[in-house]
């Protein structure tokens, strides 16, 4: 009672009462705060390993080990069906230089023949007579640095094993060489017999194909998918894949116009671009629906090129704005008499020459 | 006969009695023995001395305890040869690929699953029938060898230069 009365009579006591009040009180919220975000981290971890679970799961059935026998010995990787048909994906390295291709699909083994091998992108295609599950095909230009991914492949001799990492980057070139198209840099433990494994994202579709692995297996590269379904709808139309080419020389121009510093600094003769009407220092705007700013981009520009196919190449001469349509031809780095798929799936050879319409 | 009674042979004993060697007998003795021993070798062809000497060499190396290594050597080289074989061609482990598509294709074990000592190939019965598990081909002869697991550390190709 004394102390009630002492407390009306100082109003400092009062005060000092109500701050000690308030900090307790903002201890109390700053430690529930803590511990739901707590919570909720825990809940987001335990969701993440439960969605590579539930990737795992969905997708692994739709991967398969492959069995080759190459000019030394025999071989072994991972692959995965593309259609309920038996297409599979693998690495060219799996399934580009062997023959005599099994596949253990369903606790069986089933003979798979070679359909394609493109080794420009590092991807080769089998097909196995049997009706099999697939995996759908997403979009790897959604991916972004540090974005999840699941990749299921057959590790040395053990059965299917799931891998979880994340994209690290969007690499052109590797040691100072530069690659055909850019490759998705995974951060992603990989071990011997992973090549050709799938490259999903966090809604289990593919986004790329296991092709190498990095320094001491911690890392790997994987060709984006659009590179293989390139190559896939090639085979369809064509047959064969039918990189294209203009015949261009790009390097890098002194000074950026609209945003490039691609410079063409050769017309080589005897190719479409020569009678194209595109002349050397133009800068390089766009190839296709390939937006360049620099010659590296020239590559992608490059890749996706169908021979046969009319490829508009935007440029600019001074302060004008071009465009030209420019009809592609064989790549020099795949030179073969072109061919043209039948019902059959019998090629039938054809001079592109003939069709060549040339765009002044 | 007659002529040595006992009486005669009586008195030549007692003459021997008194009969001595030449000085330096018992001296030369064993020189002597040894020269005359020579000689009587010499005598005898050259073909005989080699057999004899021969017979005495092997006779002090004592083959007969040796004789049992190269034996032991020639059984254990025998069972792994033996084994190998087996191995080798054991009929639950041959190494073809079941394959579903065509029979044609499709390869079997030995029914009777007996060693033969024919190559490998051979083993191999062709039939229409269904898969074999994987489980079944999981300790063939091949899956012994482990093949090349394939990762390269390396990409396939590159780009020389910018070019379109």
């Amino acid at each position: 009672m004394s102390r009630l009365s002492d407390f009306n009579r100082a109003p400092e006591f009062r005060s000092r009462f109500r701050f000690v009040s308030l900090c307790r009180l903002a201890l109390s919220l700053f430690a529930a705060f803590g511990l739901v975000r707590l919570v909720r981290a825990q809940e987001e971890s335990a969701t993440a390993i439960s969605h590579v679970k539930e990737v795992f799961e969905r997708a692994a059935k739709a991967v398969v080990k492959i069995h080759g026998v190459d000019e030394h010995c025999e071989i072994s990787g991972t692959g995965f069906f593309i259609d309920p048909t038996g297409t599979l994906y693998t690495a060219y390295t799996v399934g580009g230089e062997a023959g005599n291709f099994t596949i253990d699909f369903n606790g069986k083994r089933y003979p798979a023949r070679q359909v394609l091998a493109d080794i420009r992108s590092g991807m080769a295609i089998l097909k196995t007579d049997v009706a099999t599950p697939a995996l759908p095909i997403g979009k790897s230009e959604e991916l972004e640095v540090a974005t999840p991914v699941v990749a299921i492949g057959y590790p040395l001799d053990l059965p299917e094993t799931p891998n979880f990492g994340m994209i690290a980057g969007f690499d052109r070139k590797y040691l100072g060489r530069y690659f055909s198209t850019t490759h998705l840099r995974v951060n992603l433990p990989t071990q011997r017999g992973e090549a050709g494994a799938p490259l999903l994202n966090m809604k289990g579709e593919v986004v790329g194909i296991l092709v190498s692995s990095l320094e001491n297996n911690s890392a790997c590269y994987a060709v984006p998918i659009e590179a293989a379904e390139k190559i896939r709808s090639d085979f369809v139309r064509f047959g064969e894949a039918r990189h294209g080419w203009v015949g261009i020389n790009v390097s890098e121009a002194a000074k950026q116009v609209e945003g490039s510093r691609a410079e063409m600094t050769q017309i080589m003769d005897g190719t479409p671009a020569a009678g194209s009407g595109i002349k050397p220092g133009d800068i390089l705007l766009q190839v296709g629906r390939k937006k360049v700013h620099e010659p590296e981009d020239v590559l992608d520009a490059s890749f996706f090129i169908t021979a046969g196919d009319t490829v508009p190449i935007t440029v600019m001469r001074g302060n004008e704005k071009l465009t030209f349509n420019v009809q592609a031809e064989l790549h020099p780095a795949s030179q073969r008499p072109p061919l043209i798929a039948s019902p059959t799936n019998q090629a039938i050879p054809l001079k592109l020459d003939s069709e060549v319409q040339r765009t002044p | 006969m007659d002529e040595f009674n006992d009486n005669e042979i009586g008195k030549l004993l007692r003459l021997k009695r008194y009969e001595q060697p030449p000085p330096g007998y018992f001296e030369n003795f064993l020189h002597e023995f040894h020269r005359r021993q020579r000689d009587e070798l010499l005598r005898e062809p050259l073909w005989r001395i080699l057999l004899e000497r021969t017979q005495g060499f092997i006779f002090r190396l004592d083959v007969r305890s040796l004789t049992s290594y190269p034996a032991a050597i020639a059984a254990v080289l025998v069972c792994a040869a033996v084994i190998s074989l087996k191995i080798y061609q054991e009929p639950g482990a041959a190494n073809v690929v079941a394959l579903q598509s065509g029979p044609a294709l499709s390869t079997a074990v030995n029914a009777e699953g007996e060693w033969t000592l024919a190559s490998p190939a051979a083993t191999r019965i062709f039939r229409a029938q269904p898969l074999r598990s994987l489980n079944e081909s999981a300790n063939t002869h091949r899956a012994a060898i482990p093949p090349r697991y394939v990762l390269d550390s390396v990409p396939v190709s590159y780009e020389s230069t910018f070019r379109f």
